[in-house]
C-alpha cells in the first residue's frame, strides 16, 4: 500500500511537470495562433476584426508567466478554454466528440494485439524451433517493419476498394443513428475491422518477439526444470511458472501502449477517415490551436500516468517483491 | 499506431530476471484461468472479420439526396454561426443563411439574392439596397430591412464578426424608405458591393437573445436558405434538409444534402472514384484516367482558374530585388510551362504578367502585354541580359555576385507539406541556378513560413494573392500604401512591400465609379503599372477543384455549361449550383441557372440595370 501511495505522489509531480511543459512547448514553436488565423482568411481580415478575434480567443500579449498562471488556474477549474480551429466550441466538447471512438478503436486493437502477441510469444518460445516459431516472429516483424501508412492503405485498397468486403471509411454507416442495438454494434464492428487489423498487424510483432525472448531466458531457469521435475502439467509450467515471470516487461510496455492510445492513431484515422483524437491533434498543431493542443496533451498525460499507475498495481499482484 | 520499444524491454528484462524468487513462494494467480478470456477476444476478432466478409456495399441511395464533400475535415463540430465562414460548417454562410448579393465568379456578374436591387448615390458615397419581400426565416418570421441593418450593426459592435472588413469602409448603416443605406468613408463601388453583398443575413429577433454572438455556435440555425433544416448531426456526417417554403419558384430540387467527413485525401479520393460522392472538391491526380473513364457518361470535373494567382514574391526592400530589372530577370528565367505541367499536373495554366487569374478576365487587357512586354515569358537570354544590366555579373565559377562584388545567397521560402508548391519551388530553384543565381530552397512549417512572410524576413517566397470580384483589391494588395507596412511589422498583404503612387490614384478612381467601361479603362492602366514595375512575379492562377457524378443527381455546372463555379467550397457562389441540384432524369430548367432568381409568384429582379456585365 505504501508503495502505491508513494507512486501516486510521484505521478502527481510528473503530472505537474508535464502540464507545465504542455503550456510552454507549443509556445516555443515558431508562429502563433493569430497569424495562423489570419492565414485562413488569406489576409482578407480587417486588423480591427483580427484584434477582436484575438480577444475572443483569449490570445493576449501578456507576459508568459501571467498566461501560465491563468492557464493553471483555469485548469484547476476544469476549464480548458475555447478551441481556435473549431471555434467557438469549448475544448472539452471537441475532445469529447472524438474520445469515445479513439478509446474504442485503439483500445480494442492494443488489447487484441497485446493478448495475441503475448500468447503467440509464449507458444513460440515453448515450442522453439517449431513451425510457429519459425514463421510467426519473422513474418510479424516483417509486417511491422512496413511503413504503417503504406500497410494501412494497402489493406484499405485491397479489402475495401478492390474486394469491397469492408467499408472505406468512418466508424459506422452514415445512415445509422448511434444507438444500443445489434445492427449498430455489428455495423460499428465491421467499420472497425480494417483499421483495427492494420494496428494489430503493425504492432503484434513487437509483443510477440519480446515475450518470446523473455520466455526463452526464463525457460532455462532452474525453477522451471524443477517444476517439470515435480511432474506438473506442461500447460501449468508454461503459463504459471515461465509466462508469469516473463510477462513483467510486456506489462510495462502494455501500460505505456495503453497510455499512448489516447494520443490516437493519427495515421489510422487519416487513412480510414475514422473519427478520433489523433487527427484532432494534427489539426490543432497545424492551426496553432494552443487551447486544443493543451487539452489533448492533458488527456494524453493523464492517460499515460493513469495507465502506468495501473501497471504499478498489476505489478503488486504479479511480482511479490514490490509488496514489501 | 502503437509500437513497443523492444530494445528497451529487453534491457528491463535482464534486470528483472536476476532477482526472481523461486516460483513456489508466489501466491499464484493461475494464469491459465486467463485463457478463456483471451480466447474470447480472439473469437470476437474472428467474428468481426466474418461479419465483414459478406460484400460490403453502401446501402441503396434514397431518392432526392445528394452526397457532397466540400471540405476535408476528420470530424464535424456542430457550428452554424454564419459570421465565421471558415470555422462554421459548410452550408452555414450560403445554404442555411443567405447573402444579399452573390458574385458569380464564372460569369463575373452580381446576382441579386436577398437584395433585389442596388444603386449608388451621392458621388458613390452611398450604397442603397432594396431588400426582397416575402422571404421567410425557418421560424416563419419574414425577413425585413431591419434584419439586414441589425446584422451589420452587430458586426460593428462585435468586430470579430466582421470577417470581410465591411466596417473599415462603411461609416453607417441606416433605414430610409424601406431601403437599407450604407454610407462609405470614401467612394467604394463594386468592391464594396462585393464585400457587403456576400454577408449572410441573420434574424434580429433570434440573435438579440444570444448572449455572446462571438462565442455562439448556433446549433439550431434559423435561416432563409434553400437547405435551412439541420436534420442530423454526428461527428462523421451531417444532413441538411430542404426549406419547404423557400422563396424561389421550384427550388431547391432535392430533399436533403448529406455531408460526410474525410480526414485524408486518400479515403476521399477512393470514395469519389467509387462513385459514392455526387459533388466534391478534391485534388485527384490523373483525374481523366482514374475518375472520368470509369463512367464517362455521368462523371466529369471542372477546374477553372478562379482563385488568386500563386506568386513568387521578391522582397523589394532588399537589394538586389529592389531593382525591377532583377525581378523581371528572375521571372524570365522561370519555365512556367514545366512548373504547371509537373507541379500542378496541368490543372492550370502559366500566368501572364498582369497577374490576373480567370477571375478578372473581364478586365484583362491583352494590349498591355503587347505594349509593355510580358515579363513572365520564359527567355533565359533575356534573363541573363537583365541580370548583367543590373550589375549582377558572374564570377569565375559562373555564380552571379552583387554589383559591389560581394556574394549573393538567395533563399526561396516554401511551406512544409504543400507538395505541389514544393515541386514548383524545386523547379524554380533549378531554373534560377541555370542563370547563375545561388538559390537554396528553404521549407518551413506553416506558422514559421507565414511569420517570415508577414514580417518581410525573406528574399524570395511563394505565396497566394487576392481572389475577389474586382482587380481593385488584387492590385490594392500588391502596390498600395493602404496595405504597405514597414519591415518587421506584420503585413496582412503586400508582403513584397511595394507601393506606386500612380497606382494608388488609379485605385481610388476605380472605387469611385460604377461605369463599367471606365473601370475597364482604369484596370488597363493598373495592369500597365504592374507589368512595368513587376511588384510580384506571377507563377500560375490557382485552380478551383470540383467534380460531379450525375448518376443520382444532376444540375451542377460543368465545363460545357459553366453557369457558376463547380467548386462547392466557394461561398456564397455555391448557392447558385446548390439550388439547381435535382434527381437525375427529372428534366432541367437550364435557362435561368446562374442568373437572377425568380421568386414564387413574383417577377425576376435584375439588380442594377446600370451595371451591365
Amino acid at each position: 500500500m505504501k508503495f502505491l501511495i508513494r507512486r501516486l505522489g510521484f505521478y502527481l509531480l510528473a503530472a505537474w511537470v508535464s502540464l507545465t511543459l504542455n503550456f510552454f512547448i507549443p509556445r516555443l514553436a515558431p508562429g502563433d495562433p493569430a497569424s495562423a488565423l489570419q492565414a485562413t482568411f488569406q489576409g482578407k481580415l480587417d486588423p480591427a476584426a483580427l484584434e477582436a478575434m484575438k480577444v475572443a480567443f483569449g490570445l493576449t500579449d501578456a507576459p508568459l508567466y501571467e498566461q501560465y498562471l491563468t492557464y493553471a488556474w483555469n485548469l484547476l477549474h476544469g476549464d480548458l478554454g475555447i478551441s481556435i480551429a473549431h471555434f467557438p466550441a469549448p475544448v472539452t466538447e471537441v475532445i469529447g466528440e472524438a474520445l469515445g471512438w479513439t478509446l474504442f478503436l485503439a483500445g480494442i486493437s492494443v488489447v487484441i494485439s497485446f493478448v495475441l502477441g503475448t500468447f503467440l510469444g509464449i507458444v513460440s518460445a515453448w515450442r522453439r524451433g517449431g513451425i510457429l516459431d519459425s514463421i510467426a516472429p519473422a513474418s510479424f516483424i516483417f509486417l511491422g517493419a512496413f511503413p504503417y501508412f503504406w500497410l494501412a492503405m494497402l489493406l484499405l485498397f485491397v479489402f475495401g476498394f478492390l474486394g469491397g468486403w469492408f467499408p472505406l471509411r468512418h466508424a459506422h454507416s452514415d445512415q445509422l443513428e448511434i444507438e444500443f442495438s445489434l445492427t449498430f454494434a455489428l455495423d460499428a464492428l465491421t467499420h472497425a475491422f480494417l483499421p483495427a487489423l492494420s494496428i494489430v498487424l503493425a504492432s503484434l510483432g513487437g509483443w510477440l518477439l519480446s515475450m518470446r525472448n523473455t520466455m526463452i531466458g526464463i525457460l532455462s531457469e532452474e525453477y522451471v526444470t524443477m517444476a517439470q521435475a515435480k511432474g506438473l502439467s506442461n500447460l501449468r509450467v508454461m503459463l504459471n511458472y515461465a509466462a508469469r515471470n516473463a510477462l513483467l516487461p510486456n506489462i510495462t510496455g502494455f501500460g505505456m501502449a495503453l497510455g499512448f492510445v489516447l494520443s490516437g492513431s493519427l495515421l489510422t484515422e487519416i487513412v480510414f477517415s475514422y473519427p478520433g483524437q489523433g487527427y484532432l491533434l494534427y489539426e490543432a498543431v497545424k492551426s496553432m490551436d494552443y487551447p486544443l493542443m493543451q487539452g489533448l496533451f492533458l488527456a494524453i498525460t493523464v492517460a499515460v500516468l493513469a495507465a502506468n499507475w495501473c501497471v504499478d498495481v498489476a505489478y503488486v499482484f504479479l511480482d511479490p517483491r514490490t509488496r514489501r | 499506431m502503437v509500437r513497443c520499444p523492444v530494445a528497451f524491454r529487453r534491457g528491463h528484462l535482464e534486470f528483472e530476471l536476476g532477482a526472481l524468487p523461486p516460483p513456489d513462494t508466489m501466491k499464484s494467480i493461475p494464469l491459465h484461468r486467463l485463457f478463456p478470456i483471451s480466447s474470447v477476444i480472439v473469437c470476437l476478432f474472428a467474428l468481426l472479420g466474418a461479419t465483414g466478409c459478406k460484400k460490403h456495399r453502401p446501402p441503396p441511395r434514397e431518392q432526392g439526396v445528394a452526397i457532397v464533400v466540400p471540405t476535408q475535415r476528420a470530424t464535424w463540430i456542430r457550428n452554424f454561426n454564419p459570421f465565421f465562414e471558415s470555422q462554421a460548417r459548410w452550408p452555414a454562410t450560403a445554404g442555411i443563411y443567405e447573402p444579399l448579393i452573390i458574385f458569380n465568379r464564372s460569369t463575373g456578374q452580381f446576382i441579386p439574392w436577398l437584395a433585389t436591387a442596388w444603386r449608388f448615390e451621392e458621388n458613390n458615397l452611398k450604397l442603397i439596397l432594396t431588400i426582397r419581400k416575402g422571404v421567410r426565416f425557418a421560424d416563419g418570421a419574414e425577413l425585413t430591412p431591419e434584419d439586414v441593418i441589425y446584422t451589420f450593426e452587430l458586426m460593428h459592435q462585435k468586430r470579430a464578426l466582421d470577417q470581410f472588413a465591411v466596417w473599415s469602409h462603411v461609416k453607417a448603416v441606416s433605414l430610409k424608405d424601406e431601403e437599407v443605406v450604407f454610407e462609405f468613408n470614401r467612394p467604394f463601388t463594386t468592391p464594396g458591393l462585393f464585400i457587403i453583398g456576400r454577408q449572410p443575413i441573420v434574424a434580429a429577433h433570434i440573435w438579440k437573445k444570444v448572449a455572446d454572438p462571438v462565442k455562439f455556435s448556433d446549433p439550431h440555425p434559423v435561416g432563409t436558405g434553400p437547405f435551412n433544416q439541420v436534420l442530423k448531426f454526428q461527428s462523421q456526417v451531417y444532413e441538411v434538409g430542404a426549406n419547404p417554403d423557400y422563396w424561389q419558384e421550384g427550388k431547391p430540387g432535392l430533399k436533403k444534402l448529406r455531408i460526410p467527413a474525410f480526414g485524408g485525401n486518400e479515403a476521399m479520393a477512393l470514395a469519389i472514384i467509387r462513385g459514392e460522392i455526387d459533388w466534391s472538391a478534391a485534388f485527384i491526380p490523373s483525374i481523366d484516367r482514374v475518375f472520368v473513364e470509369k463512367d464517362p457518361e455521368h462523371r466529369g470535373y471542372y477546374f477553372p482558374s478562379l482563385e488568386g494567382t500563386v506568386m513568387l514574391y521578391a522582397n523589394t526592400q532588399r537589394a538586389p530585388y529592389s531593382d525591377v530589372r532583377v525581378r523581371k530577370a528572375i521571372s524570365h528565367a522561370l519555365n512556367r510551362e514545366r512548373i504547371v505541367r509537373i507541379a500542378m499536373q496541368g490543372y492550370t495554366r502559366p500566368a501572364n504578367a498582369t497577374g490576373f487569374s480567370d477571375l478578372y478576365k473581364h478586365f484583362f487587357d491583352p494590349k498591355v502585354l503587347e505594349e509593355e512586354g510580358d515579363f513572365t515569358e520564359y527567355d533565359v537570354s533575356k534573363a541573363n541580359a537583365l541580370f548583367d544590366a543590373a550589375g549582377l555579373s558572374r564570377d569565375e565559377d559562373g555564380i552571379r555576385r552583387m554589383p559591389d562584388g560581394s556574394e549573393l545567397e538567395i533563399n526561396l521560402n516554401c511551406v512544409v507539406g504543400w507538395s505541389d508548391w514544393i515541386i514548383a519551388a524545386q523547379i524554380m530553384v533549378a531554373d534560377l541556378r541555370e542563370v547563375g543565381l545561388d538559390v537554396t530552397l528553404r521549407t518551413y512549417a506553416f506558422g514559421a513560413w507565414f511569420q517570415k512572410l508577414q514580417l518581410g524576413d525573406f528574399d524570395l517566397s511563394m505565396s497566394w494573392s487576392d481572389g475577389s470580384a474586382t482587380p481593385w483589391s488584387f492590385y490594392q494588395r500588391q502596390m498600395s500604401k493602404d496595405t504597405l507596412r514597414p519591415l518587421g511589422e506584420p503585413a496582412e498583404n503586400n508582403w513584397q512591400r511595394f507601393r506606386s503612387e500612380e497606382a494608388e490614384k488609379l485605385l481610388e478612381q476605380f472605387a469611385s465609379t460604377v461605369d463599367d467601361l471606365e473601370q475597364k479603362k482604369i484596370a488597363s492602366e493598373l495592369q500597365r503599372i504592374f507589368v512595368r514595375e513587376a511588384p510580384a512575379i506571377p507563377l500560375f492562377p490557382g485552380p478551383t477543384w470540383g467534380e460531379y457524378n450525375t448518376k443520382y443527381v444532376e444540375g451542377l455546372p460543368s465545363e460545357a455549361d459553366p453557369y457558376a463555379p463547380l467548386a462547392p467550397y466557394k461561398a456564397p457562389g455555391q448557392l447558385l449550383s446548390m439550388i439547381e441540384l435535382r434527381p437525375s432524369g427529372t428534366g432541367a430548367d437550364s435557362e435561368n441557372r446562374g442568373k437572377a432568381p425568380i421568386q414564387k409568384g413574383g417577377e425576376r429582379s435584375f439588380g442594377n440595370k446600370r451595371m451591365k456585365p
